[in-house]
C-alpha cells in the first residue's frame, strides 16, 4: 500500500481529469436501433438520510418502464424506453450538477422529479433552459409554478390547495374552536400549516402553533424525539379538540403516540405526508385510530390496477410501496402516454414539453391533467379515516363539509 | 413563568429524557476516562442496541400483549439484548477502529476521523441491511398513566427507563468503584504508564472499558427505541445531546455524566415550553456554551481516577 | 498437528486423557490465536465477509436476515473469502519479501526521494498543471462542467480553507459548514434576495467582501472565547454552532426566509470599464471564476505556512505549553486561523448561493462539515496539494460511480464506502494521500512519543 501510493502524487489529478473525459466521452454515445429509443430519468434522494422517500419513487418509475416496455400496460409501444436513476441527495447544491448529467444524456426526454422543492428550485432553471420537462411527483411549495417554468409539472397538489381544505374540515365538520397546530419544519410542511393556520383563523377558531423539526429518525432532521414528550404535554394543557400535525407518516406517528401517552383525547389529523400505512403500523392501532388524515388524491384502493402496482412494486424493490410511490408512477405513466400519443415520429424535448401541458391520463392516485403553470389540475382534497387499523376514504371536503 | 402551568410534568418527562441522556454519556465519559478520547461513534453502539433488542424481543413475543411479570421479563430480555449488541459492537469498534491506531500511537484527531468513518459505515450498512423505515419493537407493557405526582402523569414507560437506568447506573458506579475492572479503569484513567508498570493489562482494561459502555449505550437505544422505533439514523441525535450532558457534568467523571444527563433532559423540557420546540437544540448548546465559558471542566469537574 | 499434541500414552487412564485433549484443543487454539500469521488471515477473511455485506443485496426492512442471507448465504461469499485469502497472502508476501523488493526497486528505477526535487521543476509542473486546469474544461460536456464547479471547484476552496484549520493550527472544527452558511445568507443579503432588505444593493461582486468579513466576524467571535478551551471542546462547540446556525436559519422565518429558503438571488455580473459579462446557470464561467481564486488563495496560504504565522502554528501544533512558554501568542494565532478558514468558507458559501441561485438550511448538516474534513484527512493534513487532490478525487469518485456503477455499485451504498475508506487511511496511512512533510515528521515524532501532532490537547501528555 505505501509504495502503491507515495507515488500517485500529482499524476493523480491528472488521472482524475483523463478519467473524466474518458466518462463524458461515454455519456454522449447514443445508440440507433430500429426502435428509437428514449428514456426517462428519475431525480430525487437516493443517498443520505431522506434515501427512503426517494427510494418509493424510484422503484415505481423502474416498474412504470418495465411494464411499458413489456407491453403490459400500453400495449405494444412504437419505441424502447430506458429508465435512469439520479442521486441529489435531496439536496439543493448537488441537484443543478445532477441536473445537468440528463440534461446531458441526449436519450432523456422526461424526468421525474426532483423529489424536493429545495431540489427543484435550484435544478429547475437548468432544466427549463434545455426544455426538458420535468414531473414531480412530490415538491409541493407553491411558489414553484410562479416561476414560469414551461418545462414544470407536478402530479401533486400544492401546500395552498391540501392546508385550507383541511381547516375546512376541522373547523366546520369537526367544529373545532381550538386547534393545536405543529409542523416538522420541513419546507413542505411550514407551507401547509401556515396556510392552515390562516384558513382556519378565518373561519374563526383559535389557533395555538409549535414547529417540532423533523427527527433524524424519519428524515435528515434535526429534531430529537424526545421533544414529543414535552409537546404532547403541552398540547394536553389547552385542551384543544383537534391537533393537527403537517409533516411525514414517521415523525407522526411519535408525536400521535406522545399525546396519547400523555392522555390527550382530541381527535388528530395530518395531511399526506402522513397518508401511508406505516404510520398504523409504527403508531399502534390503537393510538393511530381515528386519525384523519388528507390527500388531495385517491387512496390506493383495491382495484386490480391498485393490487398489481403494490404486487409489482413488492417484487421489484423488495419492498412495500410508501409515500409517494404512487405519485411517482403515475407521473412515468403520464409520460409514456404522452410519448405514446406523439407516435412513430422522432420526439423531441420540447415537443413533449407541449404535449405535456394538454396530457391527460387516469392515474391510479388522481386525473392526471395539468394547468398551464404545471400545477395539476382539480385539486380535490379527499379526507381519509384510520378505522381498525386500516385506512378509509371519507371523501371529498367539498361534500363532507357541505 | 412559561412553564409554571405544567411545572411538573415538564421536570418528569425530562428526567425521563435525562436518564436516557446519562446511559449514553456514560459510555463516553469511561471511554475518555481511560482514552482520553471521544469516541465519535458511540452513536452506532446505540443503534445496535437498539436494533439487537428489536429482533430479539421479536422472535421472543411473537405478537403477544404480556402483563405483570412477563412484562418485568420482557424487558429486562430487551435490556441484555439491547446491552449485548451495543457491547459487541463497542468490543469490534475499538479492535478495528482504534487499537492499531493506539499500537502506533498515533495523533488524537486520527482516532476521532478513524471513528467518524466507523459510525458512517455502520449506520449505513444497518440501513441496507436492515432497510430504512423505522421498526416498531413490540412493547412488553401497555403504556399509559400510572400515576399523578404534584399534578404530574407518570407513565408506564417513564418507570421503565428510570427503574432500569438507576439500576444500571447504580452497578456501574459500584464495579468502577469497588471491582478489580473498576481499579484497572481508574488506574489507567490516572496514569497509564505507571499502571501498565504496575502490571494492568492496559488492553484488556480498554476493551473492557469499550464493552460497559457499550452495554450501557445498547440498553439505552432498547428503551428509546421502545418509545421511538428503531432505525439506521437513530443514533446521531441523542447521542449528540449525550456528549453534551457529559461534558456538561465533567466529562471523565461518572457522576458527572449522570448529573449532567438529567440536568440536561429538565432544561430541554423546560425549554420547549417558553419557546418554539424548535429552538430546543439551541437551548441545550447555549447551556454547554455557557457552562464551558464559566467553568470548562464540567459542573463536577474531570478526573475518572479520582472522582470514583 | 499431531506433533503438538502431547505423548499421552494412548488406552491409559480415558477420561483424564479426554480431558487432557479438550485442554490441549483450547491450547492449541489459543496458539493458534497468538500466531501473528493466523490472526491476520483471520482478519482477512472477515474483511472479506464485510465487503461481501457491503456488496450484497439490501435488506426487504421486514425480516431481519434477508440482506444478510442474501449476501453470505450464497456462492458469492466463496468469492470474497477468496479475495479476502488473496489480500493476506499478499501482504504476507510483502512483509517477508518486500525489504528486498523495496531495495531492489530502488536500484532499478532510482526512483526520486522527493516528488519534486528541485525549485525550478516545481515552478514548470505547477504552471503546467495550471494550463492543463484552464484548458482542459473546455473539452468536457456540461455535466461534467458542472461537477467541476459545483462538486469539485467548492468542495476545493472548503478543503483549502478548512486545511488551515485543521492541517496547519491543528484545530478541529465541526461546525465549518456553519460559515459557508453564513457567507451564503450574507450574499442573500446584500443583493436583496431576503425577506429583511438591506441599506443599499449590491451586486454580488460587491458582496463579496461583505460576506467574507461578516464570515470572519462569526469566526472570531466563535473563536475567541472557544479557543480557550482545549481541542475536544472546541469540537463540540463548533458543533453545536453549526446545528444553531442551522436552526436559526431555518426558524427566523421573517430573516432569512426560513425552511423554504431563499430563491433569486442574482447571478455575478460585471460592468465595469466597459466590460459588461454576466454570469448565467451555464458551469464554464463560474468555474474561471473559481479556479482564480482558489490560485489566490493557493498563493495566499502557502506563503503564510512559511511565514512566521506557519511556523507558530507548527509550534502550536507540536506542544502548545512551549510555544505558549517560548513567546508565542497561542490564542492570537489560533483565533487567526480559525478566522481564516471560516472566511474561505463563506467566500465558498457566497460563490454557491450566487450560481444556484437559491439557498435552504437544510443544506447546512453536521454531515457536510464531516465530508469536508474527511477530504482533508484523506488528501493528507496540512498539505495544500493534498486538500486539492483530496477534495477533487473523494468528489470526483461518486459522480464517477454514479454515471458508471462498476461492480453493482448503488447509489445509496455510498457513505458505507467513504466510512471505511476512512478507518483504512487511518489505520493503514494516516498522513494522507499526499503527506506535508512536516506533518509527516510530527506524526512519526508522535509514534515515538515525542509532541502530540494535534492541538487536541493542551499537555503533550501522548495518548495510551
Amino acid at each position: 500500500m505505501h509504495l502503491g501510493i507515495k507515488r500517485l502524487g500529482v499524476p493523480m489529478a491528472a488521472t482524475v481529469l483523463g478519467l473524466t473525459s474518458l466518462a463524458g466521452m461515454a455519456t454522449t454515445a447514443a445508440q440507433a436501433s430500429s426502435k428509437p429509443t428514449y428514456t426517462i430519468a428519475y431525480e430525487g434522494p437516493l443517498s443520505g438520510g431522506n434515501q427512503q422517500l426517494g427510494l418509493n419513487m424510484k422503484y415505481a418509475v423502474q416498474l412504470a418502464v418495465n411494464q411499458a416496455n413489456s407491453g403490459s400496460t400500453f400495449g405494444s409501444l412504437p419505441f424502447k424506453l430506458k429508465f435512469t436513476p439520479a442521486d441529489d441527495g435531496g439536496s439543493a447544491t448537488q441537484s443543478p450538477t445532477t441536473a445537468q448529467g440528463l440534461i446531458d444524456n441526449k436519450s432523456v426526454v422526461a424526468v421525474v422529479g426532483p423529489a424536493f422543492s429545495g431540489a427543484t428550485k435550484a435544478a429547475e432553471p437548468s432544466f427549463a433552459a434545455a426544455h426538458l420537462a420535468t414531473v414531480s411527483p412530490s415538491a409541493t411549495a407553491p411558489i414553484l409554478a410562479d416561476e414560469g417554468w414551461k418545462n414544470f409539472f407536478r402530479v401533486v397538489a400544492d401546500d395552498n390547495a391540501q392546508g385550507p381544505a383541511d381547516a375546512t374540515y376541522a373547523v366546520q365538520k369537526l367544529k373545532a374552536k381550538g386547534i393545536y397546530t405543529v409542523d416538522d419544519a420541513s419546507s413542505y410542511a411550514v407551507g401547509l400549516v401556515s396556510a392552515f393556520d390562516a384558513k382556519a383563523t378565518s373561519l374563526g377558531a383559535k389557533i395555538t402553533h409549535q414547529q417540532a423539526p423533523g427527527t433524524t429518525q424519519c428524515q435528515a432532521g434535526t429534531g430529537n424525539v424526545q421533544e414529543y414528550g414535552a409537546l404532547a404535554t403541552q398540547v394536553q394543557q389547552t385542551h384543544d379538540p383537534v391537533t393537527f400535525y403537517a409533516g411525514y407518516y414517521c415523525d407522526f406517528a411519535l408525536f400521535a403516540k406522545a399525546l396519547r401517552a400523555a392522555g390527550y383525547t382530541g381527535q388528530l389529523m395530518s395531511d399526506d405526508g402522513s397518508l401511508d400505512p406505516h404510520y398504523v403500523s409504527q403508531a399502534g392501532t390503537s393510538v393511530a385510530a381515528k386519525t384523519v388524515l388528507s390527500c388531495a388524491c385517491t387512496n390506493l384502493g383495491n382495484s386490480s390496477a391498485d393490487k398489481a402496482f403494490s404486487s409489482g412494486f413488492k417484487k421489484l424493490a423488495g419492498f412495500p410501496v410508501g409515500t409517494y410511490s404512487a405519485e411517482a408512477y403515475d407521473a412515468a405513466n403520464t409520460i409514456i402516454s404522452t410519448l405514446k400519443k406523439l407516435g412513430n415520429k422522432s420526439i423531441s424535448r420540447a415537443a413533449l414539453v407541449t404535449a405535456l401541458h394538454k396530457a391527460v391520463y387516469p392515474g391510479l392516485t388522481k386525473r392526471v391533467h395539468f394547468l398551464s403553470n404545471g400545477n395539476i389540475a382539480g385539486s380535490t382534497v379527499y379526507e381519509y379515516q384510520v378505522q381498525n387499523g386500516k385506512i378509509v376514504e371519507l371523501g371529498p371536503v367539498t361534500q363532507l363539509v357541505g | 413563568m412559561c412553564f409554571t402551568s405544567n411545572f411538573w410534568n415538564l421536570v418528569v418527562s425530562g428526567l425521563a429524557d435525562g436518564f436516557l441522556y446519562a446511559l449514553i454519556a456514560l459510555g463516553y465519559t469511561l471511554v475518555y476516562g481511560v482514552l482520553q478520547l471521544i469516541n465519535f461513534a458511540h452513536s452506532e453502539v446505540f443503534m445496535s442496541g437498539g436494533f439487537a433488542s428489536y429482533f430479539v424481543l421479536r422472535a421472543a413475543m411473537g405478537s403477544s400483549t404480556p402483563h405483570g411479570i412477563a412484562s418485568v421479563g420482557f424487558v429486562v430480555l430487551g435490556v441484555l439484548a439491547g446491552g449485548t449488541g451495543g457491547a459487541l459492537v463497542a468490543f469490534l469498534l475499538e479492535r478495528i477502529a482504534y487499537r492499531p491506531l493506539r499500537r502506533r500511537h498515533a495523533p488524537r484527531l486520527a482516532f476521532l476521523i478513524s471513528a467518524i468513518g466507523a459510525s458512517y459505515f455502520l449506520y449505513n450498512l444497518a440501513g441496507k441491511e436492515f432497510g430504512r423505515n423505522a421498526l416498531e419493537i413490540p412493547s412488553p407493557f401497555t403504556n399509559g398513566p400510572v400515576f399523578t405526582i404534584f399534578g404530574a402523569v407518570v407513565q408506564t414507560y417513564y418507570i421503565v427507563i428510570a427503574i432500569s437506568a438507576v439500576v444500571m447506573l447504580v452497578l456501574v458506579d459500584r464495579v468502577v468503584a469497588v471491582t478489580k475492572l473498576g481499579k484497572g479503569i481508574r488506574a489507567v484513567a490516572q496514569d497509564a504508564e505507571t499502571a501498565s508498570l504496575m502490571g494492568v493489562n492496559i488492553d484488556r482494561v480498554i476493551s473492557q472499558t469499550f464493552v460497559v459502555g457499550g452495554i450501557l449505550g445498547g440498553a439505552a437505544g432498547f428503551l428509546f427505541g421502545l418509545s421511538a422505533g428503531v432505525v439506521f439514523t437513530m443514533g446521531f441525535t441523542p447521542a449528540l445531546k449525550a456528549f453534551t450532558a457529559a461534558v456538561l457534568g465533567g466529562i471523565g467523571n461518572i457522576r458527572g455524566a449522570v448529573l449532567g444527563g438529567l440536568l440536561l433532559g429538565i432544561v430541554e423540557n423546560l425549554g420547549v415550553a417558553c419557546t418554539q420546540a424548535s429552538w430546543r437544540d439551541v437551548i441545550a448548546f447555549g447551556i454547554l456554551v455557557l457552562v464551558l465559558m464559566i467553568r470548562p471542566t464540567g459542573i463536577l469537574g474531570e478526573r475518572l481516577g479520582r472522582s470514583a | 498437528m499431531s506433533a503438538t499434541l502431547p505423548a499421552t500414552p494412548p488406552g491409559t487412564q480415558p477420561t483424564a486423557g479426554g480431558q487432557s485433549v479438550a485442554n490441549d484443543r483450547k491450547t492449541q487454539f489459543l496458539r493458534l490465536w497468538h500466531n501473528d500469521e493466523a490472526r491476520r488471515l483471520f482478519a482477512c477473511l472477515v474483511g472479506g465477509v464485510v465487503l461481501a455485506l457491503m456488496t450484497g443485496p439490501e435488506g426487504d426492512g421486514i425480516s431481519m436476515t434477508s440482506g444478510l442471507s442474501g449476501a453470505l448465504l450464497h456462492p458469492r461469499i466463496f468469492a470474497f473469502l477468496g479475495i479476502g485469502a488473496v489480500v493476506w497472502a499478499l501482504m504476507t508476501l510483502r512483509r517477508r519479501y518486500g525489504a528486498s523488493i523495496r531495495r531492489l526497486n530502488d536500484r532499478v528505477t532510482g526512483a526520486p526521494r522527493r516528488l519534486l526535487p528541485d525549485r525550478r521543476v516545481r515552478a514548470v509542473v505547477l504552471l503546467a498543471i495550471l494550463a492543463v486546469a484552464i484548458v482542459y474544461p473546455i473539452y468536457l460536456n456540461s455535466f461534467w462542467q458542472s461537477v467541476l464547479v459545483e462538486q469539485i471547484g467548492v468542495y476545493v476552496l472548503l478543503a483549502i480553507g478548512l486545511n488551515v484549520v485543521v492541517g496547519y493550527a491543528g484545530l478541529l472544527d465541526l461546525g465549518y459548514i456553519a460559515f459557508f452558511a453564513i457567507g451564503a445568507y450574507s450574499d442573500a443579503y446584500w443583493t436583496g434576495a431576503l425577506p429583511v432588505h438591506p441599506i443599499f444593493h449590491l451586486n454580488p461582486f460587491w458582496a463579496i467582501p461583505f460576506a467574507i468579513a461578516a464570515a470572519m466576524l462569526a469566526g472570531v467571535l466563535l473563536g475567541t472565547p472557544a479557543l480557550r478551551l482545549r481541542g475536544d471542546y472546541l469540537a463540540i462547540l463548533t458543533l453545536g454552532f453549526g446545528e444553531i446556525i442551522q436552526i436559526v436559519a431555518n426558524n427566523l422565518t421573517g430573516v432569512t426566509g426560513g425552511a423554504q429558503g431563499v430563491i433569486n438571488i442574482p447571478h455575478f455580473s460585471i460592468h465595469l470599464f466597459g466590460i459588461n459579462y454576466a454570469w448565467g446557470i451555464a458551469s464554464l464561467p463560474y468555474y474561471y471564476l473559481l479556479l482564480g481564486f482558489v490560485v489566490i488563495a493557493l498563493v495566499a496560504f502557502s506563503f503564510l505556512e512559511h511565514s512566521r504565522v506557519g511556523r507558530a502554528w507548527s509550534a502550536i501544533r507540536e506542544d502548545e505549553v512551549a510555544a505558549e512558554a517560548s513567546g508565542v501568542s497561542v490564542l492570537k494565532y489560533k483565533v487567526m486561523a480559525f478566522a481564516i478558514g471560516a472566511s474561505t468558507s463563506g467566500f465558498a458559501g457566497m460563490i454557491v448561493a450566487s450560481q444556484i441561485s437559491f439557498v435552504e438550511p437544510g443544506d447546512f448538516t453536521v454531515q457536510l462539515s464531516i465530508l469536508i474534513l474527511v477530504l482533508v484527512i484523506f488528501g493528507g493534513m496540512g498539505s495544500l496539494a493534498g486538500a486539492v487532490v483530496g477534495a477533487a478525487v473523494l468528489q470526483w469518485l461518486p459522480q464517477y460511480l454514479r454515471v458508471h456503477p462498476l461492480f453493482g455499485f448503488q447509489q445509496q451504498d455510498l457513505y458505507i464506502y467513504l466510512g471505511a475508506i476512512l478507518v483504512l487511511m487511518m489505520i493503514f496511512r494516516p498522513v494522507g494521500l499526499i503527506p506535508s512533510k512536516r506533518r509527516k515528521r510530527e506524526i512519526g515524532l508522535a509514534e515515538h512519543g515525542v509532541g502530540t501532532a494535534d492541538a487536541m490537547s493542551g499537555s503533550s501528555d501522548p495518548v495510551v
